[in-house]
């Protein structure tokens, strides 16, 4: 779960400044460090990554009365605005997951 | 082998991150598109915007921008720069992607954006001259250093906006399409222009007029091109009396007919493009003061086309819509002064006919020797391709296209040259720069001298009490019939042979009957002494307006507002009354009979809870395809259609009309047999669209009214807009066309203004001001305009700019 909270927060921090891609950071230096076994990290990674991106884009839609994210639905032709914001959050998710899973695959001499 | 893993799970990471910053055809790059911080999600308004200050080098003096509770800004400015400056800054601020794709596509230039999907659209662009036509308009207004200036004032404020921006802040189209804004200009003030030229006077039927010469003969072109409808209800009445010298024209002893039936671009305007306004004299109204409406029929779009403002400096308080890259008020008022327009169908697009020397296109035969030609090298950029590059001839006429069409196979090319008012050098602006200013009526007549295209029927009402109307533009002056069909570009009495002096243009003020008005419809009877047009909108419209004011008195802005709202059909009072009695009723079963009973007891008002008008229009669009397609079909060429309202009375006037045949059957129909077959198809086709007779069939659903994303985004319009109106109704509501903006003003000594378009200041798709007055506009509702004296004390909140 610690894992998971620096993710999350490191990457919510760095992504304020810092072009979207920048979320892969902390995957790689999190899941180099916490020497977790592959799939259980890329679970974390992708579970951290899935909150923020997620979660930001629930609270913009609730705030937003869904004015927008109704439009992207429309435009996308996925039907729901949900479905919106579940793509942003698997999308950030999966690019966190892999950096994770890339990072502890690294550090696979620290587990031997 | 301990690092494979690792590699391989990175370079998936690699790919991955590169995929979703990468554009796929169409699908944003989907990793930056659904960042919350910076992709689409940052475009979701949360909250109303702040107050703010910001300064900037440019500026001399002060700026306040205040916003009302719709978000309309009030400039208030110590100088011209600054009061610019600040209507670029915040227009940008507002409605940047639609102001860029606008310009974007009048310079033909979409496609270094958007890809090959729009290099014909582009190409096209670029054939007819538009940019070559706003880089002269761009010297004409370089002349005029008051001009000038506002166009650079503006373009510093556009900028300064710009370059504000970081790509998490740019509008959500640009992370969309996957581009970014670029720097503003005053040419692109000069081809937004061009691009009103090309949607309000790019009109030309000259080779299908020729066509329908040749298979139909000259009997037809009078019978339904030259024979004017008797109830033509012209803009300048018949008592205006013409005490000019008329500037006598030379014409061909013959008429021109060109070397085969050949199909050029088609540039029909669409029914839907025209307007309504009106100004009627303080003897009619209940205020003793004139009172001036205006509703500009364009295609509905979000954003709308229009921007409201109000701009406030010393010697300038003026308030109404702009367009988005043109400085200046362009419909609304003044302390003083109201105006307003409506597009006139004058021609002044014509194609010639070219005969060159040999294949280099160098050279070309006109009065009776080679002359040379010049070239034009078009580069258009496209998007993940190359450069494409369009070498385009010019002769004196104009830019050359070449026709290429099934019809011309194995025969020499046919070349076109294209004479087209837009590529005349002409200062534009200075007349709105002028109508914001004016006090007087003469100032209107001054200004409109500066008025080239695309042309206009300008109304004013003043508060000295005066109103009147002037059909504005410069017009050629031609021979009868010049240019309806295709010329002959050899011959010099083809050539616009010099104009007409605006004073001359047709135009009236104070007439006798207490006010004017305009509809598209002909400028001026038939005793005015210049040939102008022979194709100008039905006069459904204009009728209907002069009949209403002619029986109103004590005239109030409520009634005015109404009278907007008016969706009586000239159209179908005129001609539904002989087809029920021309329709054969014997052979009608139950359903029909209880559908044209429906109709029966229509009171020709197109109201969106009824089902008979669309019943009627579906009717009417079969039996007019019923009596001319047949024929039309027969030929190889395209041909021009005849007006609905000279239609009408040929029917009515000749039962045995040939046309009424159908000549694909061995049978010969008649008058009766095309109505009675037409409405059972109707039936027919009704059914199967929108299922039985009921409540589905009501004109507000039939009137299909989709509002698009100016960009055709899907989900950024707003569909299915259920409405009144018509397009041969006052309120020309229909199928996404209609009042982009509607607006009532009283001129006196407080002038109070009115008005309502389909949209919201904000060009945002994110935020809830973008179509927040939508629905007032559907429901006729009117916003009383804040027309502000001083500075206000309340708003929703507060732009300052000052110098540094």
């Amino acid at each position: 779960m610690i894992l998971v909270l620096l993710i999350a927060i490191t990457a919510f921090l760095l992504n304020l400044f810092l072009p979207w891609w920048s979320i892969a950071l902390p995957g790689v230096l999190f899941g180099y460090l916490f020497k977790q076994r592959g799939w259980p990290s890329f679970g974390w990674g992708f579970l951290a990554l899935f909150v923020v991106w997620g979660g930001q884009a629930l609270y913009t839609h609730f705030v937003n009365d869904g004015i927008l994210s109704s439009r992207i639905a429309d435009m996308l032709g996925v039907g729901s605005p949900f479905i919106v914001i579940l793509v942003t959050g698997v999308l950030g998710g999966l690019v966190s997951g892999l950096a994770t899973l890339s990072g502890s695959l690294l550090n696979v001499k620290g587990k031997e | 082998m301990q690092y494979l893993k690792p590699l391989v799970s990175f370079l998936v990471l690699i790919a991955l991150i590169v995929s979703l910053n990468t554009q796929f055809g169409t699908i944003p790059p989907l990793g930056k598109f659904f960042d919350p911080d910076a992709g689409f999600w940052a475009n979701a308004e949360v909250s109303l915007p702040n107050s703010d200050d910001f300064s900037f080098d440019e500026l001399t003096g002060e700026v306040s921008v205040f916003f009302d509770e719709r978000r309309v800004p009030h400039i208030f400015a110590d100088n011209e720069y600054d009061l610019y400056f600040a209507q670029g800054y915040v227009t940008a601020r507002d409605r940047l992607f639609q102001m860029e794709m606008q310009t974007y596509d009048a310079a033909g230039r979409l496609s270094e954006n958007l890809g090959e999907r729009t290099l014909s659209r582009d190409m096209g662009t670029r054939r007819l001259g538009m940019p070559y036509g706003a880089e002269k308009a761009l010297e004409e207004n370089k002349k005029d250093p008051e001009i000038f200036a506002s166009l650079k004032a503006y373009s510093d404020g556009v900028n300064a906006y710009i370059s504000s921006l970081s790509p998490k802040d740019y509008p959500v189209e640009y992370k969309i399409l996957d581009f970014a804004p670029e720097e503003w200009t005053p040419l692109k003030t000069a081809q937004m222009l061009k691009n009103m030229t090309r949607i309000l006077a790019a009109g030309s039927q000259d080779d299908r007029t020729s066509n329908t010469a040749m298979y139909f003969g000259d009997e037809f072109i009078e019978k339904f091109f030259s024979t004017k409808p008797a109830l033509n209800d012209p803009i300048v009445p018949p008592t205006k009396e013409w005490d000019f010298e008329h500037i006598p024209v030379q014409a061909p002893d013959t008429l021109f007919k060109p070397a085969s039936a050949v199909e050029l671009e088609s540039f029909q305007r669409p029914e839907g493009i025209g307007s309504n306004n009106w100004a009627i004299s303080g003897s009619k109204t209940e205020s003793g003061y004139p009172i001036l409406s205006n509703d500009p029929h364009l295609s509905l779009t979000l954003p709308s086309i229009w921007y409201e403002v109000q701009l406030h400096a010393p010697g300038l308080n003026t308030y109404g819509v702009s367009l988005q890259g043109v400085p200046g008020v362009i419909i609304g008022f003044n302390e003083n002064t109201a105006w307003g327009t409506t597009n006139t169908g004058a021609d002044v697009m014509d194609w010639y006919e070219i005969k060159f020397r040999d294949a280099s296109k160098k050279e070309y035969w006109h009065d009776n020797q080679w002359k040379p030609t010049t070239t034009r090298i078009e580069e258009v950029k496209v998007k993940g391709q190359e450069t494409v590059v369009d070498t385009v001839f010019y002769t004196h006429h104009g830019p050359v296209t070449k026709v290429e069409s099934d019809i011309n196979e194995g025969r020499e090319p046919v070349y076109h040259a294209l004479r087209w008012i837009a590529h005349e050098y002409s200062n534009d602006l200075r007349n709105f720069y002028e109508f914001n200013r004016a006090k007087t009526y003469s100032d209107f007549e001054e200004a409109v001298k500066y008025w080239t295209a695309p042309a206009q029927n300008f109304v004013f009402a003043t508060n000295e009490g005066d109103i009147g109307v002037y059909v504005s533009g410069k017009f050629p002056n031609k021979w009868e019939y010049q240019g309806r069909t295709v010329s002959d570009g050899t011959d010099p009495l083809y050539d616009w042979q010099g104009w007409i002096p605006t004073e001359q243009n047709p135009n009236i003020k104070n007439p006798e009957r207490g006010f004017v008005s305009s509809a598209n419809q002909e400028s001026a009877a038939p005793d005015y002494p210049y040939y102008l047009e022979d194709d100008y909108a039905p006069y459904e419209r204009g009728r209907r307006i002069n009949d209403l004011l002619a029986g109103m008195n004590d005239i109030t802005k409520e009634d005015i507002q109404e009278m907007q709202m008016d969706d009586y059909s000239y159209h179908a009072s005129s001609i539904l009354p002989q087809l029920l009695e021309w329709v054969n009723r014997d052979s009608l079963n139950n359903d029909e009979i209880e559908i044209l009973t429906a109709v029966e007891n229509w009171n020709f008002y197109n109201s969106s809870d009824l089902r008979a008008p669309g019943v009627f229009r579906w009717w009417w669009s079969n039996l007019y395809s019923g009596i001319f397609n047949d024929e039309y079909r027969s030929t190889e060429a395209t041909l021009r259609y005849p007006s609905r309202d000279r239609v009408i009375e040929v029917m009515k006037a000749e039962p045995d009309f040939a046309f009424f045949d159908n000549i694909e059957t061995e049978k010969i129909e008649t008058r009766e047999d095309v109505v009675t077959d037409t409405f059972k198809e109707t039936v027919r086709e009704l059914t199967n669209f929108y299922g039985e007779f009921g409540d589905n069939w009501n004109w507000g659903i039939m009137i299909n009214n989709d509002f698009d994303h100016i960009a055709f985004i899907p989900g950024f319009g707003a569909e299915n807009v259920y409405s009144s109106g018509g397009s041969e109704s006052i309120n020309a509501t229909r199928n996404s066309w209609g009042p982009s903006w509607r607006m009532v003003v009283e001129v006196g000594p407080e002038v109070k203004g009115y008005g309502v378009y389909p949209g919201g200041a904000s060009g945002n798709p994110g935020s809830p001001n973008y179509d927040s007055m939508l629905e007032s506009w559907r429901t006729g509702e009117l916003y009383e305009l804040q027309f502000l004296k001083e500075p206000p004390t309340e708003f929703l909140y507060q732009l300052r700019f000052k110098g540094n």
